[in-house]
C-alpha cells in the first residue's frame, strides 16, 4: 500500500521520535510513505477558531497535492492533523458556500480537490487496511509480554463520531485490539477517552496539567506500566509536562509514554535507538526493563 | 431474557459503596425503567431523579458505563454486551447528595450568570404589542440551541469543568451562544466580552459534551462558533483568542508551526522566562524547538491568505453543520425533542 505521509509540525522537530517511529514501522509492514515537501500545517483546531473557511482552504490543499499525485489515502500520525483534516472534508461535503469560495481559491493557485483523497491515521490504516490486529501479531517478533500498556487515543481521532467515523466515540476498542496482537495487556480506564489538556497549555497551563494529571493517574491506579498515545500533542502534555501534571494532582508521576508507532516498533524488534526513545522526558527504561529489550543508549 | 447485573452506585457524603442488583428483563428496555422496577420491587431507599420517562425533562442524566446519559433513553441491551456489565453512578462535576441525586447548583448558576433571556438594545427597544418577525435565515442560526432541555450530561462529560471552576461549561456557553446570534438582543458585544477571561477559552474541544448531548446541540461547536466570534468582534483580546488570530498569521510565514514565535506572541516576554527551564530539559533530550525550513509552494499558501483572510461576516458566519450520524452506542436516536 503507497500512502502520502502527513507527518505533521511535531513529528517534523520536537517529537521527531515518531516520524523516526513511523517510517521504521511503516517500512516493516510494507507499507510505501510518499513525503510532499509541499504539505502546509493543518491549523491545529486553532485557525478555524479565527477563519473556518481559510483552515478549511489550507487542508483543501493538502489533500489536493496528494490527490494530485494519484494517492487516495494521506496518512496521519497525530490526532489533531487527522481531526483538522477530516474537518475540512466534511466542511466541503456539507456547505456549499464555503465550498465555492474554497475551489475557487484552489484554482487560482492551480489545484482542485475532488474528495478522492482522504485522511486516515496510522493506526486506522493498520486495522482497516493492513489486515487488522491478526495480521500485525503475524509480525510481531518481540511480544510485548507482562506489560500492562493504557491506550490513550487523543480526543480528535473519535469526536465528533459525524466527522471522524472511526471507532466508538466514547467506548473504542481498535487500539486495544493492536495492544492485544502485539502481546500486550491493555489497560481499562475511563482516562484513556479524556482529554490530554494541551489545547489550553498556553491558556491556563496549571488547568492544562491538572487534566493531564488526571488521566496519568488514573492509568496508573489501574496498573499501567507505561501509557501509549496515537497524538503527538498529547505526548507532550503527558511526557514533557508530565512532572508539573504531577504536581498539580499531588502525586509523583513516573509512567513511561510511547508513540503509538514506537509501540508497534518495539514489539516488530525494532531497536529503541531507531524507534528514539531516548528523546522523551520520562525515561521508558522500566518498562523495556520488563520486557528485557535493548536497552536505550543515553 | 437475559439475566443483567447492575452496579450501582450507592451512599451519601462519606459513605459510599457499590451494590449489585440482578434483573431479568428484555435488552430494550430503558435503564431508567431497570432502576425503577429495583426501588419497587427490591430496595425502596435507591435514590433517583425522574419524572417525563421520554427524554423532555432533562432529569434523569446520570453515568452509565461512564458514559453521561439520559436513563430513561439508553436502552440496557448496547451497554450491557458492550462491556459486559452495566455500572452506574451519578452524574459527575456535581456533588452527590444521595445514591444518583447530585446537587446541580454549580450547574445552574453558570446557566444563570449569561442572563439566559432576551437584553433589548435600549436604542431600539422590542416593539409592544407586536411580533418581531425573524427571517427563516436568521432562526437557522440558532436551531440546535433551543433544543437543549438542562439535562446537564454535558457538564458531567466535560473534562474542563472537572479541572476548573473557572470555565462557564458546555450549557451555559451553548445558552449563550443563542442570545448572542438572535437579532432581537442588543447585547452582543457585552455577552461576548463577558465570556472572556478564560470562561470561554477553557474549552479543550474534546467533544465529550457533543456525544453526550442526547438532543444534538452540539455545544462545542457552538462554543467554536462564540470563539470564532470573539476573535471577530474583539480581536486578540487576552491568551485564548491571542494563541487563535496568531496560529494563523504565524503558519502563514513559512507553512509551518514556528512553535517559538508563537510561544513569544501567545505567553508575551514575561510569559516567555517561565519557558525557560523546560527549554532547557527539553533541549537536554535533543528536543530543542528550531525553526522549520519553510515548505515548498508557500508563496500558493500565500494567495490563499490574501483571498481569505479577511473578517467574515457574522450575519452569514460559516457553519460545520452536524450529520446527524450518532456514535454506534447511542441508541435509540436522538430524534425530536422538546421547545
Ligand atoms: S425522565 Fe425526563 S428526561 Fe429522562
Amino acid at each position: 500500500m503507497k500512502v502520502a505521509y502527513y507527518p505533521g509540525c511535531v513529528a517534523q522537530e520536537s517529537g521527531k521520535e515518531l516520524d523516526m517511529a513511523t517510517r521504521a514501522v511503516a517500512s516493516r509492514l510494507g507499507l510505501e510513505l510518499v513525503d510532499f515537501p509541499t504539505f502546509s500545517c493543518c491549523g491545529s483546531g486553532f485557525v478555524d477558531e479565527s477563519n473556518l473557511t481559510l483552515n478549511v482552504a489550507i487542508n483543501a490543499r493538502n489533500l489536493a497535492i496528494a490527490e494530485r499525485a494519484g494517492l487516495s489515502t494521506v496518512m496521519t500520525v497525530c490526532s489533531t492533523c487527522q481531526g483538522m483534516l477530516k474537518l475540512a472534508g466534511q466542511v466541503l461535503a456539507t456547505t456549499p458556500t464555503i465550498r465555492s469560495r474554497v475551489d475557487a481559491t484552489l484554482r487560482g493557485i492551480g489545484y482542485t480537490y475532488s474528495g478522492s483523497a482522504t485522511p486516515k491515521h496510522f493506526l486506522q490504516i493498520i486495522v482497516e487496511d493492513l489486515g487488522g490486529a491478526e495480521a500485525l501479531r503475524s509480525k510481531v517478533r518481540r511480544p510485548l509480554r507482562g506489560l500492562k500498556v493504557a491506550a490513550f487515543y487523543g480526543c480528535h481521532l473519535l469526536r465528533p463520531h459525524d466527522r471522524m467515523q472511526f471507532d466508538d466515540p466514547e467506548d473504542p476498542h481498535t487500539f486495544e485490539d493492536v495492544i492485544r496482537a502485539l502481546g500486550a495487556e491493555p489497560v481499562d480506564y475511563r482516562g484513556r477517552v479524556m482529554c490530554c489538556g494541551f489545547p489550553i497549555q498556553f491558556v491556563k497551563p496549571a488547568t492544562a496539567e491538572r487534566i493531564a494529571g488526571a488521566q496519568i493517574l488514573d492509568a496508573q491506579q489501574h496498573g499501567a506500566d507505561a501509557m501509549a498515545t496515537p497524538c503527538p500533542l498529547c505526548h507532550i502534555s503527558l511526557d514533557t509536562y508530565q512532572r508539573e501534571a504531577g504536581r498539580q494532582v499531588g502525586h509523583q508521576l513516573n509512567m513511561p509514554v510511547f508513540h503509538f508507532p514506537q509501540l508497534v516498533g518495539l514489539a516488530l524488534g525494532l531497536d529503541p535507538g531507531t524507534l528514539g526513545l531516548a528523546r522523551h522526558l520520562v525515561s521508558t527504561q522500566g518498562a523495556l526493563a520488563k520486557l528485557g529489550a535493548v536497552a536505550v543508549p543515553a | 431474557m437475559p439475566t443483567i447485573p447492575f452496579e450501582v452506585f450507592r451512599g451519601s457524603p462519606g459513605q459510599t459503596r457499590f451494590d449489585t442488583f440482578s434483573l431479568d428483563i428484555p435488552e430494550h428496555t430503558p435503564i431508567l425503567t431497570a432502576l425503577l422496577k429495583i426501588r419497587d420491587e427490591i430496595d425502596p431507599t435507591l435514590t433517583l431523579r425522574y419524572s417525563c420517562r421520554q427524554a423532555i425533562c432533562g432529569s434523569c442524566a446520570m453515568r452509565i458505563n461512564g458514559k453521561s446519559r439520559l436513563a430513561c433513553l439508553t436502552p440496557v441491551g448496547p451497554e450491557f454486551r458492550a462491556r459486559g456489565k452495566l455500572r452506574i453512578e451519578p452524574m459527575a462535576n456535581q456533588p452527590v447528595l444521595r445514591d444518583l441525586v447530585v446537587d446541580q447548583g454549580p450547574f445552574w448558576q453558570r446557566y444563570h450568570s449569561i442572563r439566559p433571556y432576551l437584553v433589548p438594545d435600549p436604542q431600539h427597544p422590542l416593539p409592544v404589542g407586536k411580533e418581531s418577525p425573524m427571517t427563516p435565515e436568521q432562526v437557522a442560526q440558532f436551531q440546535e440551541t433551543p433544543r437543549c432541555i438542562a439535562c446537564a450530561s454535558c457538564y458531567s462529560a466535560c473534562p474542563a469543568i472537572a479541572s476548573d471552576g473557572d470555565f462557564l461549561g458546555p450549557m451555559a456557553l451553548a445558552k449563550l451562544f443563542r442570545f448572542v446570534v438572535d437579532p432581537r438582543d442588543g447585547a452582543f458585544h457585552e455577552r461576548l466580552l463577558g465570556v472572556q477571561n478564560q470562561s470561554l477559552w477553557l474549552c479543550l474541544r474534546c467533544n465529550l459534551c457533543v456525544e453526550s448531548c442526547p438532543k444534538d446541540v452540539r455545544p462545542a461547536e457552538r462554543i467554536h462558533d462564540l470563539k470564532w466570534m470573539a476573535n471577530q468582534e474583539l480581536g486578540a483580546l487576552e491568551r485564548g483568542s491571542r494563541h487563535a488570530i496568531k496560529f494563523a498569521s504565524n503558519i502563514r510565514e513559512g507553512g509551518l508551526l514556528n512553535e517559538m514565535k508563537l510561544a513569544r506572541e501567545t505567553l508575551g516576554l514575561v510569559g516567555m522566562l517561565g519557558q525557560i527551564p523546560k527549554g532547557i530539559e527539553l533541549a537536554r533530550h535533543g528536543k530543542s524547538i528550531r525553526k522549520h525550513p519553510p515548505i515548498q509552494g508557500r508563496e500558493e499558501l500565500d494567495a490563499i491568505y490574501r483571498e481569505l483572510d479577511r473578517p467574515e461576516d457574522l450575519q452569514h458566519r460559516p457553519r460545520v453543520p452536524g450529520q446527524g450520524v450518532k456514535g454506534p452506542t447511542q441508541q435509540p436516536s436522538k430524534a425530536g425533542g422538546a421547545a
